[in-house]
């Protein structure tokens, strides 16, 4: 695997592109470098999954998994909703690309490479929603489970 | 005591209609509303919300029951605000203020809120559009390209917003608008590639967060909301590919 410094150029883009999509979402404050770090580190996970994985929904939905986790760990230490990290971290990740392209084999009326590219930036959602969710629904279970276990002690 | 239980409907209602203007989940709303009238004492209310609407029940001790509807209008995700209802929330839900100071409060939040001035808003259409048109691979001059359509989709939206669109057609004139930009910008010499520029500037109007907020509410059983927002996010990205699809196979064609 050749690792050049243009592969990870795009984290670059990624993180300055959050600091910009911060403006329309009104976030403020230290949290604005911090979820646009998230959504960096969150293309670098799926830059380095993909080859292993060798596929890309895979690496969707590991790249969601740590965005989430980390949106998660950061909304507990900064003390403010998830939200407001995961809204700008999951920028990258989300398939503008594949709506496009979707479109492009529309309008030249290519039905079976249309079909084909509309599921796969389908798959890529459901990728992405499944990760997020898989961790703040585990983030839950944890929370009630202490709670249990201080309220039996 | 029945007027206070009619304030606390009414507080309560204000509450949770302001934080679905924030752009807050629905379980998230439900939730806070339901703690707060609690935190009142009131163990009879019933919070019920859709994305575009908010029910609020509750029985006083004398068993009149009164309910509350708000319809919520068409929104963006305004996170400061939503940060700051959520806090006060937590505080409400600690030690509850008299109903009055939960008001003055609330109405402190809206003119405490801080928002980007305008320049800031065009250099985050430029940044935002053209980091976004680099990272799907576009070169320097693509990006720069992407940014300028960035302007003109932030713009567009401006206006129509100004003009009382609703998001279906702002949403198809911004995809139309960064396509004829970046065709504009590719005859004249300027960009190198259509396909980088036009992703990159449609960034900006992305449903970013919505399918996820879909499938959370359908898996945990809100059918009505899940279904509301998926048909949202569909719809969204039907007027970027109607917008965008419309001029360039125009362009196509000539």
């Amino acid at each position: 695997m050749e690792l050049h410094l243009s592969t990870f150029l795009p984290c670059l883009y990624a993180f300055i592109g959050g600091l910009a999509f911060a403006v329309p979402f009104n976030v403020h404050g230290l949290e604005v470098p911090l979820a646009s770090l998230g959504g960096a580190g969150g293309w670098l996970v799926y830059l380095l999954v993909l080859p292993v994985s060798g596929s890309e929904v895979i690496g969707y939905f590991v790249a969601a998994l740590a965005i989430s986790l980390y949106s998660e760990i950061m909304a507990r230490v900064r003390k403010c909703p998830v939200t407001t990290f995961l809204l700008i971290s999951i920028f990258p990740l989300v398939p503008g690309a594949g709506i496009y392209y979707t479109m492009q084999y529309a309008i030249q009326g290519n039905s079976a490479l249309f079909l084909n590219q509309g599921m796969h930036t389908l798959g890529l959602s459901g990728a992405l929603a499944l990760g997020i969710l898989l961790v703040s629904t585990a983030m839950r279970m944890w929370q009630v489970f202490r709670r249990r276990s201080q309220e039996r002690s | 005591m029945q007027t206070s239980y009619a304030l606390l409907l009414d507080l309560a209602a204000e509450l949770g209609y302001r934080m679905m203007c924030t752009g807050a989940e629905v379980y998230r709303v439900e939730e806070s509303v339901q703690r707060v009238l609690q935190a009142y004492g009131v163990e009879s209310g019933e919070i019920f919300a859709i994305p575009n609407c908010i029910n609020v029940s509750l029985t006083d001790p004398d068993g009149q029951s009164s309910t509350r509807i708000r319809r919520i209008p068409s929104h963006d995700t305004d996170v400061d605000l939503l940060m700051a209802y959520n806090e006060l929330c937590r505080q409400v839900c600690q030690s509850p203020p008299p109903p009055e100071e939960l008001r003055q409060r609330m109405e402190a939040i809206l003119h405490q809120r801080r928002t980007y001035s305008f320049p800031m808003y065009l250099l985050s259409w430029f940044v935002g559009a053209g980091s976004y048109a680099l990272f799907f691979g576009g070169s320097l001059r693509d990006g720069l390209c992407g940014g300028l359509c960035g302007l003109a989709i932030g713009l567009c939206g401006r206006g129509m917003d100004w003009l009382h669109t609703n998001q279906f057609i702002r949403t198809i004139a911004g995809g139309a608008i960064s396509a004829l930009c970046a065709l504009l910008l590719v005859a004249i010499g300027l960009g190198e590639s259509v396909d980088f520029i036009i992703i990159g500037a449609l960034m900006l109007l992305v449903p970013g967060l919505i399918f996820t907020n879909a499938m959370r509410n359908i898996m945990s059983g809100d059918l009505i909301s899940g279904t509301n927002l998926v048909v949202q996010a569909l719809l969204i990205a039907t007027a970027i590919a109607l917008g965008t699809g419309f001029v360039l196979s125009l362009a196509a064609a000539v």
